[in-house]
């Protein structure tokens, strides 16, 4: 009985149109964190590396945008800033060599060209430019600008011909495309990589919790009695501490010990107040199931009890697992924000909370590509979970309110 | 108000059961639910008269529609799951209830047509009480002040004989055994003095005691109020006992219909046969007898054969039966039947 | 009635010592202490401490105590480690307002306009208005906290009114006085609002799409009540129950709900408190915040049952 309701669920998931896009979705987001899963194996210093490169100058916005005059300025004179820098320090050649953001550099001359090809002239429109207080609207200074971004800005890249006008690579366009949050860091590279993080963080919880919360939902379920009241008493006590508050209780706990800095304290503190609620509702489903002919016939058998528990019970209440599943993962990754903005989440790595959080400030100076590119990211994982939860609880459990 | 109001309208129309014009009229109704699997139609093309004063028993196997003509009549189906196919009129009182507007239709549901569901238990709403809900339907539907209306609504419950009626008024349904729940439902139907009560098998849920109880004061109401009532229920017992005509009904359609001696002396319709000799003779006044089985099953709705619906389980089909559906015609005064080989018509007609 | 109030309270005393004892045990995963005076402290200082504040002491000992400063609601001699000559009674005496200046409104507005959003949901259930909202519903669901956090304080408190040099709401602080209420509790109290919107408004449509299918609300219709009737009569009164139960949980949760925003509001409430000692390490703050989160937590758990038991007469008799 149960089994042909499952079936007809999987059909009837099948026919949702919005839980099939959501599954690809999740496929994709899945394929995506895998990939820079095995990436961070396989490079050199791994892909996380990649994540803290300095690639330009602080909140270039995305590759489409048109910049302020202002914004424009503050970008040529950061890197005449770093190229001036270089010059001044005992052996130039070998700074310039050095000068590196991302894949772009300087071309490839003799200290002296650098000098007078770029420095200088830069260094004269700028005081040029320095007596002008406007700039927007402002025709000299515009075209001032206009030459000093053909001094610097166009003499940075991946490769440069004679006159040392500069081509830019893919892989670097590929990084500006979103925009450098406010390290010069790429924000595209940094979601991307925070997806593997997300991924991770939301498997590893919600498959634990879910995996706990059902043995221990079914047991108490299944054999009643003692086992019951204490698996009662367990997770009312649990559910009686606001998770938050458990939440940051336990990931304190775990601070400062040999786990900081790795995910288990966020993972420990995540399924300790997660396994909560899939306990409660296979143990509900369990004894209802405990009353059906099928599982009563296994047992006037001579079925062991634990055999049939995990035989013919555990399996019964797969799709409520599911479900589970799927609203713990996206509790897990919402939370993960909010744990990162109390500085007790992520650390080390970039996830999508520490993003948000760190766009706090540029936020205030109207730059919102880096908490645009997180919350987008993040709202396209979270809407596909919120619909195939839907999807699976339509197919699975209709009466559910 | 006293209880003589009760037998001034049996006394003003005044006319027997089952003649002069109809009080309800079906004509072609056809109700469809839009469901996961695609559209069924639960009912297809139902027609049938309502006289007052009478008593209409509608039997048929379960799923067979007979909730759902019901609920048709009395639009109650929700609006966006459900809907007529076009053509499908209920005329009541010269106007079409299926394209009344939602205001004429509040006049007329529980003023006009009552209805009486199947499942006391539930029908109640669990966190008002008796009185409360008795009230309601008063107050909408007539002018009486809150005193009379009290007044009036202790009468009905001892009406349909409550025990204790003024202090049921104050609790609640859960209090409340089923029977008495029916009784309150029967009181709330009938507070409003309708033309038109439909009982959707009153009695199934109720133990055999009870369940004549009920019959007896339905029979009762009807003779002084003068009300026409549609009787749905699985029991022939049921019917043969207050019926005046019989409509019988198989997969969606209307197979058969008859007054009751003709109906249970010389069925025309092989389902009807079939129906009627699976109760022993003896039990033909015995009440609390569900439906026996016949061999075989219902067609689903999904997958109706192209001829007669009830063609697989009959005794006397042939090739004809499976190709072409047969349609509703006259069989003799007031009498239908839906079969390309009806059975013998009594000598006597 | 008083029976059933007293079994409740009976069911949830054991529920509670365990949290208690679950709560002491986390806090000593890592030595408090040594967490207070670094990694190699000077062993007479550790003991010094250690014996201050009574953390020399068996484990039930200090059990004991912190079970009866709850119960008796005294906290006047627990001494906070990093405000100087602070208890943690004046701390909570402090702080309650400024939660419950936020809480309260929240709930409140929360409740009033998510149960009105889902009835109108589910008056025009599977109509484009049913459907356009449900869909802002999910997507509002699916947008961090802080996002909307961040874009509130933006926007509201930073650029709205910029332009005519005045300034509606708070970037952030805290002053008492109903006259301050609006400038500085306004703003986080409609963000808290609309974040529980899209939850709060699903669950209370599904509650009311469920009640929309029961027998009684056919026979209500049968008996002639009007669409609105049977929506705000019937249907509502039935509801309550399920919206009770949604309102009281989320009680607890919404004191902690507003720590992310007393955090970021710089709003001296309990949340921003207990955050700021988990942060410091104050041990005697965190353990005794923690357990009077539990027992208001227990608390409106057994009031729940209470008001369930007087608006459902089926409880309420039995
Ligand atoms: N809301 C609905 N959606 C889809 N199909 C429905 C719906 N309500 C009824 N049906 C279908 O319509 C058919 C007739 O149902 P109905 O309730 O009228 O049967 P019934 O004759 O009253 O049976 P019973 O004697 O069991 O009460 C059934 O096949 C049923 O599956
Ligand atoms: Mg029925």
């Amino acid at each position: 009985m149960a089994k042909f309701m499952q079936q007809r669920g999987v059909k009837k998931l099948l026919k949702d149109r919005l839980a099939v896009v959501s599954m690809w979705v999740i496929g994709a987001y899945l394929l995506v964190a895998l990939g820079v899963l095995v990436g961070n194996l396989f490079t050199e210093g791994g892909l996380k590396s990649e994540t803290e490169l300095r690639i330009g100058p602080d909140n270039v916005p995305g590759a489409w945008a048109t910049q302020s005059a202002e914004a424009r300025l503050r970008d040529a004179t950061f890197y005449l800033d770093s190229i001036k820098k270089a010059s001044r320090g005992s052996d130039p050649a070998a700074a310039y060599a050095a000068l590196e953001w991302g894949s772009d550099r300087l071309p490839a001359w003799k200290p002296d060209r650098i000098e007078s090809e770029i420095i200088e002239p830069a260094d004269e429109i700028s005081t040029a430019l320095a007596d002008h207080r406007e700039l927007e609207g402002n025709v000299e200074a515009l075209a001032l600008l206009d030459r000093l971004e053909q001094v610097v800005r166009a003499r940075i890249g991946a490769s440069h011909d004679e006159s040392g006008n500069a081509q830019r690579s893919a892989g670097q366009s590929f990084r500006m495309l979103l925009g450098t949050d406010r390290q010069g860091r790429s924000i595209l590279v940094r979601a991307i990589y925070s997806t593997k993080v997300a991924v991770q963080i939301g498997v590893v919880s919600a498959l634990i919790s879910v995996l706990i919360g059902t043995i221990l939902g079914a047991a108490a379920g299944y054999f009643g009695g003692v086992v019951d009241v204490i698996v009662v008493w367990l997770y009312s006590t649990f559910s009686s501490i606001p998770w938050i508050v458990l939440l940051m209780v336990l990931a304190s706990a775990f601070r400062g010990g040999d786990w900081d800095g790795t995910l288990i304290p966020v993972y420990a503190a995540f399924c300790l107040s997660f396994w909560i609620s899939p306990c409660r509702v296979v143990r509900g489903e369990v004894m209802k199931l405990k009353e059906l002919e099928y599982v009563q016939a296994a047992s006037a058998i001579g079925f062991g009890r634990a055999r049939i528990l995990f035989k013919h019970v555990i399996p019964n209440t797969a799709h409520l697992m599911f479900i589970n599943f799927s609203l713990l993962f996206i509790g897990a990754i919402k939370a993960e924000v909010i744990l990162s903005f109390l500085g007790l989440g992520v650390k080390n790595e970039p996830s999508w909370g520490v993003m948000i959080n760190h766009a706090k400030a540029e936020v205030l100076n109207g730059f919102f590509w880096q908490i645009g590119t997180a919350t987008v990211f993040m709202v396209i994982l979270v809407l596909a979970f919120n619909t195939l939860s839907d999807a699976l609880q339509d197919a699975f459990d209709p009466k559910h309110v | 108000m006293n209880s003589s109001h009760l037998t001034t309208r049996a006394a003003r129309e005044g006319s027997a059961p089952g003649s002069g014009k109809p009080v309800l009229e079906v004509e072609h109704l056809s109700t469809c639910f839009k469901t996961d699997q695609g559209v069924v139609t639960a009912i297809d093309d139902v027609s049938f008269e309502l006289y007052a004063g009478e008593t209409l028993g509608i039997v048929g196997e379960s799923g067979s529609g007979k909730t759902v003509t019901s609920k048709s009549i009395m639009r109650l189906l929700s609006e966006h799951l459900s809907f007529q196919k076009e053509g499908s009129v209920v005329r009541f009182e010269g106007k079409n209830l299926v394209t009344a507007t939602e205001d004429e239709m509040r006049n007329v549901r529980g003023a006009r047509i009552a209805m009486i569901f199947q499942e006391p238990m539930t029908s109640l709403n669990p966190v008002f009480t008796i009185g409360w809900q008795l009230d309601e339907a008063l107050k909408y539907h007539t002018k009486l002040n809150r005193a009379e209306r009290k007044q009036r609504a202790i009468e009905m419950l001892e009406l349909v004989e409550m025990p204790n009626a003024k202090r049921r008024f104050d609790e609640y349904p859960h209090q409340l055994s089923g029977g008495m729940r029916q009784r309150v439902m029967i009181a709330m139907a009938l507070c409003c003095e309708p033309d038109i009560l439909i009982a959707d098998e009153p009695t199934t849920a109720l133990d055999v005691t009870i369940q004549a109880q009920i019959l007896r004061l339905m029979d009762e109401l009807k003779s002084k109020l003068n009300t026409a009532i549609m009787l749905i229920t699985h029991d022939l017992g049921v019917v043969a006992q207050t019926c005046d005509r019989v409509l019988v009904m198989y997969a969606g359609r209307v197979v058969e219909s008859a007054p009751i001696a003709q109906l249970f002396d010389a069925p025309r319709h092989p389902y009807t046969k079939a129906l009627l000799s699976s109760i022993p003779k003896s039990g033909r006044r015995e009440h609390g007898k569900r439906l026996p089985t016949i061999e075989g099953l219902v067609p689903s709705l999904f997958h109706l054969p192209p001829g007669c619906r009830f063609a697989a389980r009959c005794a006397y089909r042939d090739a004809h039966c499976d190709a072409v559906e047969p349609e509703l015609t006259d069989a003799g005064p007031r009498r239908e039947v839906r079969c390309h080989y009806p059975l013998e018509a009594p000598e006597a007609n | 009635m008083w029976t059933f109030i007293l079994r409740r309270l009976l069911y949830n005393v054991p529920v509670y010592l365990g949290i208690l004892a679950l709560l002491m045990g986390a806090l000593r995963v890592n030595d408090p202490i040594s967490g207070k005076l670094g990694k190699n402290p000077d062993p007479s200082d550790y003991l010094a401490l250690e014996q201050r504040y009574g953390l020399d002491q068996p484990f039930a000992v200090q059990y004991v105590k912190l079970l009866g400063d709850v119960v008796t609601l005294d906290f006047t001699d627990v001494e906070s480690w990093t405000n100087d000559g602070l208890f943690v009674g004046e701390m909570l005496a402090e702080s309650i307002v400024p939660s419950l200046a936020i809480t309260v409104p929240a709930l409140c507005l929360t409740s009033v306009l998510a149960i009105s959003i889902a009835i109108i949901s589910a008056f025009f259930r599977g109509r484009p208005v049913d459907k356009t909202l449900m869909v802002l519903a999910v997507v509002g669901m699916s947008v961090s906290f802080l996002v909307y956090v961040i874009f509130g304080q933006y926007w509201f408190a930073y650029l709205l009114g910029r332009g005519s040099g005045l300034s509606y709401f708070a970037i952030g602080g805290y002053e008492s006085g109903l006259a301050n209420w609006p400038y500085y509790c306004l703003l986080p109290v409609l963000i808290s609002t609309f974040v529980a919107m899209g939850y709060d408004t699903r669950f209370y449509r599904a509650v009311m799409v469920e009640e929309s299918g029961r027998d009684y609300i056919t026979t209500a219709k049968a008996k002639g009540a009007t669409k609105t009737k049977i929506m705000f009569v019937h249907m509502l009164k039935n509801a309550m129950i399920p919206i009770i139960t949604r309102i009281m949980t989320t009680l607890p949760f919404l004191v902690m709900g507003s720590l992310l925003l007393e955090v970021y509001f710089n709003i001296p409430g309990m949340g921003r408190v207990l955050y700021k000692a988990i942060q410091e390490q104050d041990f005697p703050v965190v353990q005794t915040f923690v357990a009077i989160f539990a027992a208001l937590f227990i608390l409106s758990n057994i009031l729940t049952d209470v008001l369930y038991a007087l608006v459902d007469p089926r409880v309420r008799l039995s």
